[in-house]
């Protein structure tokens, strides 16, 4: 190599690492683009408005956890599959480095598709199809546990419970709402339940419409199956009414067994007050022995002093920790540095309950598991797993009759 | 026919479309991926739209179920690719009999029985709903837990299989909506077309002129449900995912629908406009109210636009662009 040559060559290094350096200035000073794509409007607004709420909470957290700060770009899939994609075309458009969402199953696989064919990494906060990890993508991560996962960590904390407060029940009736998740969980029920071996026999099993205005004649069979307790997948409307004809018809079994959503609920607690006590729910949530967890929950007070931390505010906060956190040790917005990061990501530290967030080669962080939580005194309490419990659970349900 | 068609337009209606095919031919070039991505949907309820339109806008039948044919498409072309490795090029003709079986014993027990109006398009929402909590429950079809197809990120597009970038789709379902539109043209201007017209303007005068009913509302079903299952078929493998809960709900009929109501109920370029006019004001009025902070305000002002259109220009928009731009004798007034 003669000396022109050695010049030239080191002039054209030279030059392309001056072009190189606004880009990793960008990394190190700039907020990495964070596009949040939820169901805020349509029919699942409620829980996509639910999810924002974590959003809204985030960054003087993750400012106090030393983790770089995150430019929120809010997207609203209108719940609909062809906005969810276009909307993530369009934040990706608009600069988005990295996606969060979409708390329905097929809006984030729609999603996910785009952020795969445009090499942008998205965190999935909450969607349980096991499919969406099972694609083959490089460039999407899910911390949330998928549907089969779910309801096998429901069985086994059951069994804990009944180990816990020294009492199994025989017996069961199973009550489901008949929507579309309603008969999904029907079903696999059938079929994951006979691998855990569970102490009680499903006696009966009664569906009912999600529309239902009555539950009288349904919780009079339930009633006359004389099972010990009631096993139920249900939504918000129809629990807060099956609770209050179990109140009328004088029916208090030894436990409400939620697999579903509905009996933890807010809406739920403040509607019934005394009379909200006492269901297990089983299912993903904060560990509220983490600091995180408490961090979360004031948080939360101070911005929405109604409102209960929950699962959508937890794993919505937990999506954004994961890119701040990747972000932070890439060091650079470049979207596959931000997946091999993600890939890499190993938060101890965090809410969600199990040990906490890390990948499998899928993109799945398959250690996230349920807790099960107990209405007490109109807060959601945990009582399984141990190592996260901070109360023993109450057994028997407390007689509504006797409530004072 | 074709040519009989195209000589009965005037020029200039010629100039415009000619310069509208060759802007949407031209536009993967100069749009980004973001405008690329609601072209694809405009042109998809652009598509199904002019497939609603030919039953209820051609021959006077009402459907508020049209999600039905659009699901069976889809359902019966992504299990065939799934399980069996059917190619949906092949698939597609499958889509079409399942969906035109179903089109047709709706037809069947809607016309033999005389069942008119809107006992019809109810008719038409119980077989979408009912057949929805079917699917529902067959695991086979992924039930309620979804149908997924398996993405593959390709270098390259593959057609017979419909894998492949955004672009290959926007240029299939633009091609779809080409043929369904000289499909349509070409029908409205046939025997067949007619005999639809009169049925629409009066059965009754129509029956009493020698024109058989049954037969002739039986081929417009026919043909209307195998076309949208068409539809189907695309929206499967470009979204990927298919839900029970979603795919056969009145919801989705009615976005179906949207489109020819707005753009004009019988009209020939309807569809389309009330298409192209739906979708960018929905995304231009997510742009205009995201600074408002309040979840949902988007979907008040474009009800408020909707129903504006509807009560101002009550036969659609097309007659009135369709005199506007004087593409032809004035139609405003009269029927579409």
């Amino acid at each position: 190599m003669d000396r022109r040559h050695l010049l030239t060559t080191g002039a054209a290094l030279g030059a392309a690492s001056t072009l190189a350096l606004p880009t990793r200035l960008l990394a190190a000073g700039a907020p990495l683009k964070v596009g949040v794509l939820l169901p805020r409007s349509g029919v699942q607004a409620g829980i996509g408005q639910d999810c924002q709420r974590g959003v809204d909470i985030a960054a003087p957290i993750l400012k106090s956890l030393g983790l770089p700060d995150l430019e929120i770009m809010n997207g609203d899939t209108e719940s609909k599959v062809e906005i969810a994609r276009s909307t993530a075309e369009k934040l990706i458009g608009a600069g988005a480095q990295l996606l969060i969402g979409a708390f329905d199953s097929g809006q984030t696989t729609a999603i996910a598709q785009v952020a795969e064919q445009k090499g942008v990494p998205l965190v999935i906060n909450i969607a349980a199809a096991p499919q969406i990890t099972e694609q083959g993508y490089k460039f999407v991560f899910r911390n949330f546990p998928t549907a089969g996962t779910i309801l096998s960590n429901a069985f086994e904390q059951q069994k804990a419970v009944f180990a816990q407060v020294g009492h199994a029940p025989k017996s069961v009736v199973f009550m489901h709402v008949n929507d579309t998740f309603g008969t999904a969980m029907a079903g696999g029920i059938g079929k994951v339940m006979p691998k855990f071996d569970m102490p009680y026999k499903i006696v009966e099993t009664i569906a009912y419409d999600p529309a239902a205005r009555d539950l009288s004649v349904e919780i009079a069979k339930a009633k006359a199956t004389g099972a010990e307790a009631l096993l139920c997948v249900s939504r918000l409307n129809d629990a807060i009414l099956l609770t209050r004809e179990m109140i009328k018809q004088r029916w208090t079994p030894q436990a409400v067994l939620s697999m579903g959503p509905g009996w933890y609920e807010d809406q739920y607690l403040k509607t019934l007050g005394k009379y909200s006590d006492g269901p297990l729910t089983f299912s993903p949530w904060y560990d509220p022995k983490k600091k995180l967890s408490q961090t979360l929950v004031a948080a939360l007070a101070k911005k929405h002093p109604n409102v209960n931390l929950n699962t959508n505010h937890v794993f919505t906060f937990e999506a954004l920790l994961i890119a701040a956190d990747a972000y932070k040790r890439a060091g650079s917005a470049d979207p596959k540095a931000l997946a091999e990061a993600i890939r890499k990501t190993n938060i101890t530290d965090n809410s969600s309950m199990g040990p906490g967030i890390m990948f499998n080669a899928k993109g799945q962080n398959d250690k996230v598991v349920d807790g099960t939580v107990q209405n007490v005194g109109g807060k959601q309490v945990v009582v399984q797993p141990e190592a996260s419990a901070t109360a023993k659970a109450i057994w028997p349900l407390p007689a509504y009759d006797k409530r004072g | 026919m074709m040519s009989r068609i195209i000589e009965s337009a005037s020029p200039r209606a010629l100039a415009l479309l000619a310069i509208v095919t060759a802007v949407l031919i031209a536009a993967p070039s100069f749009v980004n991926n973001y405008v690329l991505s609601v072209l694809i949907i405009v042109l998809y309820f652009a598509y199904v739209g002019q497939a609603w339109n030919l039953m209820l806008g051609f021959a006077g039948q009402l459907s508020l179920g049209h999600a039905l044919f659009v699901s069976l498409g889809a359902y019966t072309s992504a299990a065939l690719f799934i399980k069996f490795g059917v190619s949906p090029v092949v698939g597609v003709f499958a889509a079409i009999a399942v969906a035109v079986v179903a089109g047709c014993l709706i037809g069947y027990l809607g016309f033999r029985f005389s069942i008119r109006g809107v006992y019809f398009a109810l008719l038409t929402i119980a077989f979408a709903e009912f057949t929805g909590i079917i699917v529902d429950h067959i695991s086979w079809l992924g039930a309620s837990s979804g149908l997924f197809l398996p993405v593959k990120n390709l270098q390259s597009n593959d057609i017979v299989n419909l894998r492949g970038s955004p672009t290959m789709f926007y240029y299939v379902i633009l091609t779809l909506t080409g043929l369904a539109l000289a499909l349509c043209s070409w029908l409205l201007n046939s025997k067949l077309g007619l005999y639809w017209q009169a049925i629409r303007e009066d059965q009754e005068a129509a029956e009493a002129s020698g024109v058989p009913l049954f037969r002739y509302k039986m081929i417009a079903v026919a043909i209307s449900s195998g076309l949208t299952g068409v539809g189907g078929v695309w929206y499967a493998f470009y979204y990927n995912n298919l839900f029970p809960e979603t795919m056969f709900k009145t919801s989705q009929s009615v976005e179906i629908i949207l489109g020819s109501v707005v753009g004009g109920v019988g009209s020939l370029f309807g569809p389309v406009l009330g298409a192209f006019v739906l979708t960018p004001l929905g995304e231009a009025l997510t742009a205009a109210t995201e600074g408002m902070h309040v979840d949902g305000v988007k979907s008040f002002f474009w009800g408020l636009c909707v129903a504006a259109i509807v009560l101002f220009r009550p036969q659609g928009l097309w007659p009135w662009l369709y005199d506007l731009l004087g593409l032809g004798p004035k139609r405003e007034g009269k029927k579409p």
